[in-house]
């Protein structure tokens, strides 16, 4: 994945509160259609980091490029200008209403003509266009019309991340950030959110995914990168590691591969 | 924790997993089976075939007297005003604020109007300047509640002050004599009363916008989840004072209609309205947490309070009865609604894990 520029990178990026150092310089990558893995024990730090680079904390220090330009986000919409999404674990989406309009809220298709002035949508263009974008990760979940409320918890989880890939792949990819896209699901759903994720990837996006799920990290990612205390103690292609190691490296047990 | 999850596990399970790999071409619509669409039509429409029942049942029972249209008109013109008002509490409800001031404000709108028109204004100011004091409430009702206070409370102290207002502006007296607003009150076209085309178009109008226009979806979309919209790069505050609005016009031409009927501008602000009105809402089954509901509903909710009572007055039987009945149907609503909903998803949970398969690789 050598791409000219990565979709995002950090750089020395330090966090303060107080005399806590929650981040210690951390460098931090993730290139266009590549999958990182963020781990760490709770309190290592991860979600301080993921925090960072959807715009909801500012770093004390370092920089942030995103596809090689160097931005400061003042807030979460200033990232999500920038392309970066981010899936919260809670998912946000509109339970009482159907799968279209939560994949199309806040960018409606009006329909053609005065009844567009008069901000009518038009449904139907709305849910061929969400069933085209399903189509093109390659997700069923159920019929279009159907209250999110009604779905399994694999397949609301599919529905959150497919809105936000279709949000930022405009003219360029963009950078998808998953903090525990799994937690609340079992192994069938776990399956089938994993193998969304490889297929965004391969679409181009960036993505960059904190879990606790080991299993899931070594299957999806292509690289894993691994915090402890606030440092980075691991930076490697998830082909060369393994399980135990990780675990080394988050536990503490094994030495960081940056002294 | 879960960082003991063993590996095996992952790699036990997945042989099963690889004989899956039939590769989906293309977003399959996939069709729910017919019980639970006939549990959800029942959850939906259920209240259509309820009022249904209740014409076909005092029908025979009241018979010749109920079935009529003379009759007919007569429940829609007793329904119009509880509905227009309904509409308001309704909205309000979906946006996710219960809106306690509508009393208030539809005193202080009707007494403006009547204070205007008594004061030798022409009526279309009267009307205008009690339209605008819905408005104006509704946004303080809403600029107010976004600073992070309950709505409840907010809305019971605009409905203080709107009424008090309201008592001042008059000196505390009803100002009757109103005449000139004939033409919305008792007046009747093509046989029907002026206050069943204005509910009809507040519901029509009220109705297309929530389900067809960005605004709308987006107004019910904040009730149900703020922070989702929010994070869709929404100004969710505006949509939540929207809310407010709409509620306290509704509340505003609920007043001015009352007033062309009756002919006289009451500074009393009656609480029973608001409570009939949440009577039709909640029988519509609009859910108090916000965003779901539909004014469709909320209209034959309104219906239903006045076809009972219409039906029981033709039967000379006393109203409090009737007071009961509802009661009693609002509670069995309540649990038939709830029985559905688990029902529904329950059985869809349980389709939906055995067909996850076919959606992955």
């Amino acid at each position: 994945m050598t791409d000219i520029a990565p979709a995002l990178e950090l750089t020395g990026i330090d966090m303060h509160y107080g005399f806590v150092r929650a981040l210690d310089s951390i460098d931090f990558t993730v290139g266009q259609g590549e999958v990182v893995g963020l781990l760490g024990d709770n309190g290592a730090g991860k979600s301080t980091l993921l925090k960072v680079m959807s715009g909801a904390h500012r770093p004390t220090g370092g920089a942030i490029r995103v596809h090689g330009e160097e931005k400061s986000f003042h807030s979460p919409s200033a990232a999500t200008h920038a392309g970066i999404q981010m899936v919260y674990q809670d998912l946000a989406l509109v339970d009482a209403q159907d799968i279209a309009t939560n994949l199309n809220i806040g960018r409606e298709i009006l329909r053609k003509g005065p009844l567009g002035w008069l901000g009518f949508v038009d449904h139907k263009a709305q849910r061929k266009r969400s069933e085209g974008e399903l189509e093109k990760l390659g997700v069923r979940t159920a019929a279009m019309t159907r209250p999110v409320e009604m779905l399994s918890g694999g397949q609301r989880q599919v529905v959150a991340l497919a809105r936000s890939a279709t949000r930022i792949t405009g003219e360029r990819n963009g950078i998808l950030l998953l903090d525990e896209p799994t937690a609340a699901l079992g192994y069938e759903q776990t399956q089938q959110v994993e193998a969304l994720i490889r297929r965004m990837a391969d679409q181009g996006i960036a993505i960059v995914l904190v879990t606790h799920n080991f299993p899931l990290a070594t299957a999806v990612c292509d690289r894993i990168t691994v915090l402890n205390r606030g440092r980075k103690v691991a930076d490697v292609p998830t082909a060369q590691t393994n399980y135990d190691e990780i675990v080394g490296w988050v536990t503490g047990a094994r030495p960081s591969m940056f002294v | 924790m879960s960082m003991t999850v063993p590996k095996e596990t992952n790699e036990a399970v997945a042989p099963a997993q690889a004989g899956v790999t039939a590769p989906v071409p293309s977003v399959r619509v996939e069709s729910d089976p017919p019980g639970i669409r006939a549990l959800i039509f029942i959850r939906d429409r259920g209240i259509f075939v309820l009022w249904a029942l209740l014409i076909v049942g005092f029908g025979f029972w009241a018979n010749p007297y109920f079935a009529s249209v003379t009759n007919a008109v007569l429940v829609a013109n007793a329904a119009a005003l509880t509905a227009i008002f309904a509409a308001g509490v309704a909205v309000g409800i979906i946006c996710g604020a219960l809106d306690l001031s509508i009393p208030g404000v539809a005193a202080l709108s009707a007494c403006t109007c009547g204070w205007l028109l008594n004061n030798g204004q022409p009526v279309w100011v009267g009307l205008v300047a009690g339209m605008a004091v819905g408005v104006l409430v509704g946004l303080a009702n809403g600029v107010i509640s976004l600073r992070g206070f309950n709505p409840i409370i907010v809305t019971i102290g605009t409905l203080s002050i709107t009424s008090a207002a309201a008592s001042i502006l008059v000196g505390g007296y009803t100002i009757p004599g109103l005449t000139d607003l004939k033409f919305m009150g008792t007046q009747r076209y093509l046989g029907v009363p002026a206050p069943v085309y204005i509910a009809a178009a507040v519901f029509i109008v009220g109705t297309v916008f929530l389900t067809r226009t960005r605004d709308g979806l987006r107004l019910m979309a904040v009730g149900g989840n703020a922070e989702a919209v929010r994070r869709s790069g929404i100004h969710a505050d505006r949509y939540k004072v929207l809310g407010f609005v709409i509620s306290a016009s509704c509340a505003a031409l609920g007043g001015l209609v009352t007033t062309a009927v009756v002919t006289e501008a009451s500074p009393a602000a009656s609480p029973g309205i608001i409570f009939t009105a949440l009577t039709a809402v909640a029988l519509a089954g609009v859910s108090l947490a916000g965003g779901r509901g539909s004014l469709p509903r909320v209209l034959v909710g309104a219906l239903i309070l006045a076809t009972i009572d219409n039906g029981l007055t033709i039967k000379g039987i006393d109203p409090y009865w009737g007071t009961g009945l509802t009661g009693f149907l609002l509670l069995a609503s309540l649990g038939l609604e709830k029985w559905i909903s688990t029902t529904v998803s329950n059985r869809l949970v349980a389709t939906a894990q055995a067909s996850v398969h076919t959606g992955t690789r």
